[in-house]
């Protein structure tokens, strides 16, 4: 070991020093040293020894005396030692400095630093070591700049100067000048080959920074070999190892942090790296300690910022949201610049996402974005803020550039998918296929929500078989399976509960039925249904509904209610099929069970209202229709609808024709129409309702154009059936006369959505056929009429007076041969038989009428039979007259042989009076047609206690013009007392089914005719993703039969109260990240 | 089990055709005819070989609603809207007899297999009435029962309206379907009503007895619904859906294996009661089918006609085996 000698003064003799041996108490050596007057370097070399020994306090003991004043006096002359001396202590109060976490602390020791340093360059201000303890205190001030000039001073005297030369490298590198800084620490290594490990160390951090990962790794490798425990050039491998991102890499880089923490606990990289680790291995204790102390151990802010995140992400995947939030707000504060660490910003954004702040969440994403402007993941993101902004465009831009950035990211396609689904469904469709086929490619497992999408997609597109596919392969395997594909004859257990007979008084009751699935768990099969196959499974019901498989589909809703009875929609899809079997009281107990499930349900609410007006029970069902209004605070546009609906029948329908009622009926319903419209200016239902109203008031024109967009609407969807457009406007076109149209537009409804099987559209037809005047037409659309309603017997009636009007306008033509004047006799003859049959079906009391209607159908019918024996009766005489003259004629021709020119004059005279008396006889005709006429005419008020119906079929709108009289009369007969208008109103629509049971009827297969009704209401599913695709109607139907009187005001036939509710299949929507 | 296309006659008649039936072979006429029913208020007779014509028979007021044969071939009856039913002879077109049992409507009719009555479905008067077809006399009456409890003048009955009607293959049993969608059954040598068969909820137009098990009873119903039932058990085997729209007719195959329907969707289809389900669509017709009706079994191995009459005035034939 080395030793020092201190001469002693005024001899040739020494005092030996051990350098491993000094003294505990500095205070001892200082003695000598005083004593003995050493020279100032060993002072030097003393302090030096102690530092190195970790002796800090001797060490400056000793430096302080050698610089205190007494030396500086002592040794004036001696100048380098001195200064020496002082900068020593410069350097050890910067390193204080440095080290220093706590801010007061480290300014004090950075003072004193100063303080050394200038009193160094007090004695001499050129020598270069100050210069570079200066700038190496800047530069641990962070003043790079100042530093920078520093060295610059040094480098300019002495361009090997190797301290400064290593100051200006750390300066270069803090600058970001890799390359500068690299030159300068080569050049170090050249002037000075044997430097410390340290050198090496700059060397591999600027190739590492310049991207040199195999010589940095070299370099750190070479630091290790010189200094076995260097902390930086530990934590420096263990990186360019995770830098490789390979499991072994990592493993080793992990060792190396590990042991860098073994060296020197506070190295806070090493600990950001152990937390970052510990992160994904779980441990998140470990995390938080190893970041608490990294966070004690540096004010270094891009290191902190780690710390901050490694704790932020460590409370993130915790689900700490609002610590996570802080810490990375933290963390965030200590990054300059977002491009240098961007990760803090993203998972701000997305704590932020996830506690609803939009905006902020937003902002930060787009910090995010303008870092790396192609990140799939942050473009996800913020088209998932836009959705929720409904900034569409916005979020839709930006799925499509993380599509176009990564084509193979299955998830970002999916994201696309649910964004187009309400905008754009072929796309959408587009992008979920592609997703499915990405996830497919990858083997990964596609989802059922995915599938079911797809299904749905296809579904809504029409593509049917598609569907069906789709929902199947999302279902798998299950007892589905079995119940949809039935197999002949088959031993297994579910095929035989299936071939089971039913007692045929229960069939009726087949929808509540659960007994197959009971006595299949009873035979030991098990009734399995996932929870998260339900969605699909009513979605396939729902398709096999649409493809008329609807006992396939009544299977599969009572499989999903018999494991879970809470399933709202599929009691209403059960009920929906109910009551398009027209078993409306099963209808009413399937959906009293989803009321029991759920009382407020508006759809629910909607479809009993619905099935309460089919039951002629108003009063119920407007409470109903308020209660399905309640129920969704009146956001529910369908209730509104119902609403709507309900006031219009109830203006349309009052038979008192009260006007003032009527028109407060009409405006509330125009009211309600509006604002529904308001609210959703696309709603197709209201705005047929609304063109209903107006059509009401008279202003065709507009109500035409109205009905003419709804049309060019509806026709897209196969979720949008809405013939009542089509009909309205038919109905417009016949208010306005213009019958071809009407004609047309009834017969193209017909054809389109009911199969040509609605009995009360052929009677539209049949009148339009009437007013054009096209008698054989109205026949034959009438006989087809009654071939579908057979127990109609207002066709019949309608039928008799078609006849009969045909007939009488052949007679009253000018110009008619005998033909003619037999088919109209055939026609009448026809006529009366219908009309006899009819009063003498009506004496059977079967049909409901009563006996004073059936005294006036027989009076008229007798009346007919009157009128056509007449006409028999002339049509034979006419038949024989024109026998005779025939007669005549060839006999006049024999006579012509034999005198011609004498008997021509006579002959012509005799044609003559035969001819008047002919005409004269047609005369009579049309003069007792005429009395006919009148008669039926003044009986029509007493049969204006018939049907409504009556008023509809053509012909008798003549009548209308007495309704108001009829009406009186019956009022009167039954002796109500005074009561305000509206108990009247109410009290007639209770009576109407006790007096007018046609009505009955009529309205009853009005509501019939409406296919739609089975989707209606109940809706197929309740989307819980989008209320766009559930488009609420307003099915209905004007029926303007004009009176002849007065063009002007139109009379609308009761419409029928079918408002579909349109389906919307569910959408899982997928969470936002 | 398949329906194969022969032929068809696009515009047959004038009008719609509602309704159609064989007439069986008879010692002068060995070949089996097409008797079909329209709105154009003609009968014709078709010869299904090439699908002629035979005969056009007028004298029907209103359109014609249904047509019947007579086992033995030799006589036929038809049916129109003014509730006449005009009962001919085939070969000749000479009336026999016109029948009218007033106020009745008069919808479906069938001859029982002995030929001895015939049954036809009497509309609004919730009865079917059965003519002795030796004297054309009515001979009995049908009706269904009131509910209990039902006054005379409930408005609820004029849903017993009968539409169609049907014997069993033994003739012991008919049945006849309601506008409400109930189906009656009846022992006719007792004149007894046995009991309802429930399920429809909507008009039952057309009935039909499996030929090979006289209990097995089809029905097609406007609620789009074919059943199939044991007419004496009272319990339904199956219900199958499928159309879209109404099923006017259903007919069973003379091998009893399978059902054809006629629907107002356009379509004729073949069913598999086994699989409970359509394995076949015919889409010739392009309006609704209002009658289909298997040949009676008999003619050989090549399997049996099908004929189907629709209101495109067309009539198709297609084999079925």
């Amino acid at each position: 070991m080395a030793s020092v000698y201190i001469p002693v003064q005024n001899s040739e003799e020494e005092v030996r020093v051990a350098l491993d041996q000094l003294p505990r108490d500095a205070t001892d050596i200082l003695d000598i040293l005083k004593a003995e007057q050493a020279p100032l370097d060993l002072w030097l070399i003393i302090a030096r020894e102690y530092f190195k020994q970790g002796k800090i306090e001797q060490f400056r003991q000793i430096l302080e005396e050698g610089s205190s004043p007494e030396i500086d006096e002592y040794y004036a002359d001696v100048r380098y030692e001195r200064i020496a001396i002082l900068n020593a202590l410069g350097a050890y109060y910067s390193y204080l400095g440095k080290i220093e976490t706590k801010q007061r602390e480290k300014e004090e020791h950075f003072i004193l630093a100063t303080q050394y340093y200038n009193k160094a360059s007090r004695i001499d201000m050129h020598e270069p070591s100050t210069w570079v303890g200066k700038g190496q205190l800047l530069l641990a001030k962070g003043d790079v700049d100042q530093a920078f000039a520093a060295f610059k001073i040094v480098l300019d005297g002495d361009r090997d100067n190797i301290p400064a030369l290593l100051g200006q490298a750390c300066v270069e590198f803090n600058r970001g000048k890799y390359s500068n800084s690299l030159e300068m620490y080569k050049r170090v290594l050249q002037v000075y080959p044997q430097c410390p490990a340290a050198v090496r160390l700059g060397i591999g951090l600027c190739r590492y920074k310049l991207g040199q990962f195999e010589r940095a790794k070299q370099a750190f490798e070479r630091v290790l070999q010189l200094d076995p425990e260097n902390v930086e050039a530990l934590v420096a491998l263990g990186i360019v190892d995770l830098q490789s991102n390979e499991a072994s890499g990592i493993r080793r880089a992990m060792e190396k942090m590990q042991r860098a923490f073994d060296v020197y606990p506070y190295c806070a990289t090493a600990l950001n790296y152990l937390a970052n680790h510990f992160f994904f291995t779980g441990q998140h204790f470990l995390v938080e300690q190893l970041t608490e102390t990294a966070l004690a151990a540096t004010t270094h802010g891009s290191t902190r910022a780690h710390s901050y995140y490694n704790l932020a992400r460590s409370y993130h995947s915790k689900g700490d949201y609002e610590k996570a939030g802080l810490y990375y707000m933290a963390s965030v504060k200590e990054v300059n610049k977002p491009q240098e660490f961007i990760l803090p910003f993203y998972g701000l954004g997305q704590v932020q996402l996830k506690l609803g702040d939009f905006k902020s969440s937003l902002s930060n994403f787009e910090k995010v974005l303008d870092a790396y402007p192609e990140n799939c993941e942050t473009l996800k993101a913020v088209a998932h803020i836009y959705l929720q902004l409904n900034q569409t465009t916005k979020a839709h831009e930006a799925l499509k550039k993380a599509v176009r950035i990564d084509p193979r990211d299955p998830e970002a396609f999916l994201d696309l998918g649910e964004l187009l689904i309400s905008t754009d469904s072929g796309a959408a469709l587009e992008a979920f296929k592609t997703a499915r086929n990405l996830l497919k490619k990858s083997n990964e497992e596609v989802s059922v929500e995915l599938l079911n999408n797809i299904g749905v997609l296809h579904f809504e597109k029409g593509e049917f078989e598609l569907a069906q596919q789709t929902f199947k392969e999302a279902l798998g395997d299950g007892i589905w399976v079995k119940l949809i594909d039935s197999e002949p004859q088959s031993d297994d257990p579910i095929q035989k509960a299936l071939n089971q007979p039913m007692d045929s008084s229960l069939a009726a009751r087949m929808y509540k039925d659960m007994q197959l699935f009971q006595d299949l768990e009873k035979a030991g099969v098990a009734v399995e249904l996932p929870w998260d196959k339900i969605t699909t499974l009513s979605n396939l019901a729902r398709l096999f509904e649409q493809l008329h498989k609807t006992e396939t589909a009544s299977l599969l809703y009572r499989l999903i209610l018999f494991k879970f009875p809470e399933y709202v929609d599929a009691y209403l899809r059960l009920a929906a099929i109910a009551k398009a079997r027209n078993n409306v009281p099963l209808s009413i107990e399937l959906i009293r069970d989803a009321l029991e499930v759920d009382d407020k349900n508006p759809d629910a609410l909607c479809m009993l209202g619905d099935l309460e007006l089919k039951n002629d029970d108003w009063v119920k069902a407007k409470d109903t229709f308020r209660a399905a209004k309640d129920a969704s605070n009146g956001k529910d546009s369908y209730a509104t609808l119902c609403l709507g609906n309900w006031n219009y029948f109830a203006a349309v329908r009052s038979e008192k024709r009260a006007p003032k009622l009527e028109a407060t009926h009409l405006e509330k319903s125009k009211e309600l129409y509006t604002k529904v419209l308001v609210e959703h200016p696309a709603n197709m239902y209201a705005a047929n309702g609304a063109g209903v109203v107006l059509a009401e008031k008279g202003q065709f024109d507009v109500a035409k154009e109205l009905f003419t967009q709804v049309q060019e609407a509806a026709s897209g969807s196969v979720f949008v059936q809405m013939p009542d457009v089509w009909i309205n406007l038919a109905h417009v076109h016949f208010a306005q006369g213009n019958f071809p149209l009407a004609i047309k537009m009834y017969q193209n409804c017909l054809r389109k959505f009911y199969y040509n099987t609605d009995n009360q559209i052929l009677l539209y037809l049949a009148r339009t056929h009437y007013e054009a005047e096209q008698w054989q037409d109205c026949k034959k659309t009438l006989l087809k009429a009654i071939h579908l309603a057979p127990s109609n017997y207002t066709l019949r009636f309608d039928t008799g007076v078609a006849l009969q009007k045909f007939s009488a306008s052949t007679l009253q033509k000018t110009k008619r041969t005998v033909e003619e004047v037999r088919a109209t006799v055939a026609e009448l003859k026809n006529a009366v038989r219908l009309f006899s049959q009819l009063s003498a079906a009506s004496n059977l009391q079967i049909h409901g009428f009563d006996e004073k209607k059936i005294e006036t159908h027989v009076g008229y019918c007798k009346h007919l039979l009157e009128a056509a024996k007449v006409h028999c009766d002339a049509a034979e005489l006419e038949d024989q007259q024109n026998k005779h003259r025939l007669e005549l004629a060839r006999q006049a021709a024999i006579r012509e042989e034999e005198s011609r020119l004498a008997e021509e004059q006579k002959k012509v005279k005799l044609e003559k009076r035969k001819q008047e008396d002919e005409l004269k006889k047609v005369m009579q005709q049309e003069q007792h047609l005429e009395r006919i006429k009148e008669t039926w005419k003044s009986s029509g008020s007493k049969r204006k206690d018939r049907a409504q119906g009556d008023d509809e079929e053509g012909g008798q709108s003549e009548k209308r013009k007495r309704k108001s009289s009829g009406k009186k009369r019956r009022r009167d007969k039954k002796a109500e007392t005074h009561m305000d208008d509206q108990d009247e109103y109410e009290e007639d629509m209770a009576n109407t089914n006790y007096y007018e049971p046609e009505n009955q009827v009529n309205h009853q297969v009005d509501e019939d005719d409406n296919p739609q009704d089975p989707l209606a209401a109940a809706g197929l599913e309740d989307s819980d993703f989008d209320d766009d695709a559930a488009a609420p109607s307003t099915g209905r139907r004007i029926a303007a039969w004009p009176d002849e009187s007065d063009d002007d005001e139109p009379v609308k036939r009761q419409p029928s109260s079918s408002p579909v509710r349109e389906n919307s299949v569910d959408m899982q929507q997928s969470d936002g990240e | 089990m398949k329906l194969a296309w022969l032929r068809s006659v696009e515009t047959a008649h004038q009008d719609c055709v509602w309704a159609c039936t064989w007439v069986p072979p008879t010692d002068t006429s060995p070949k089996t005819l097409l008797l079909t029913g329209s709105l154009d208020e003609t009968v014709k007779l078709w010869d299904p070989q090439e699908l002629s014509l035979v005969r056009t028979n007028t004298g029907h007021c209103l359109g014609v609603v249904s047509v019947a044969a007579h086992p033995s071939g030799k006589i036929a009856a038809s049916a129109s809207m003014d509730s006449f039913v005009r009962v001919f002879d085939v070969e000749s077109n000479v009336t026999i007899a016109t029948l009218e049992a007033p106020p009745s409507e008069v919808w479906h009719m069938q001859f029982d297999p002995r030929g001895t009555t015939l049954a036809v479905a009497g509309g609004s008067s919730a009865s079917v009435k059965l003519w002795d077809t030796a004297e054309w006399k009515q001979i009995g009456t049908l009706s269904i029962p009131r509910p209990e409890g039902s006054k005379a003048s409930d408005k609820g009955n004029n849903k017993k309206f009968v539409l169609s009607v049907a014997w069993s293959p033994n003739g012991r049993q008919l049945a006849c379907g309601s506008m409400d969608g109930s189906i009656s059954v009846f022992d006719v040598q007792r004149a007894k009503f046995l009991h309802h068969l429930e399920g429809h909820t909507m008009p039952v137009r057309s009935l039909a007895y499996s030929p090979v098990d006289p209990r097995v009873l089809v029905s097609g119903s406007d609620d789009e619904r074919i059943h199939m039932y044991d007419a004496e058990g009272k319990t339904l085997f199956s219900s199958m859906s499928g159309h879209s729209s109404w099923v006017l007719s259903v007919d069973v195959s003379p091998d009893g294996a399978a059902i054809a329907s006629g629907s107002s969707d356009r379509t004729v289809k073949l069913w598999d009661p086994k699989m409970r389900a359509a394995v076949q669509t015919m889409t010739n017709h392009t309006d609704q089918v209002w009658g289909v009706k298997f040949e009676a079994a008999g003619s050989g191995a090549r399997g049996s006609l099908l004929a189907s009459v629709s209101d495109d005035k067309s009539i198709s034939l297609y084999n079925y085996s």
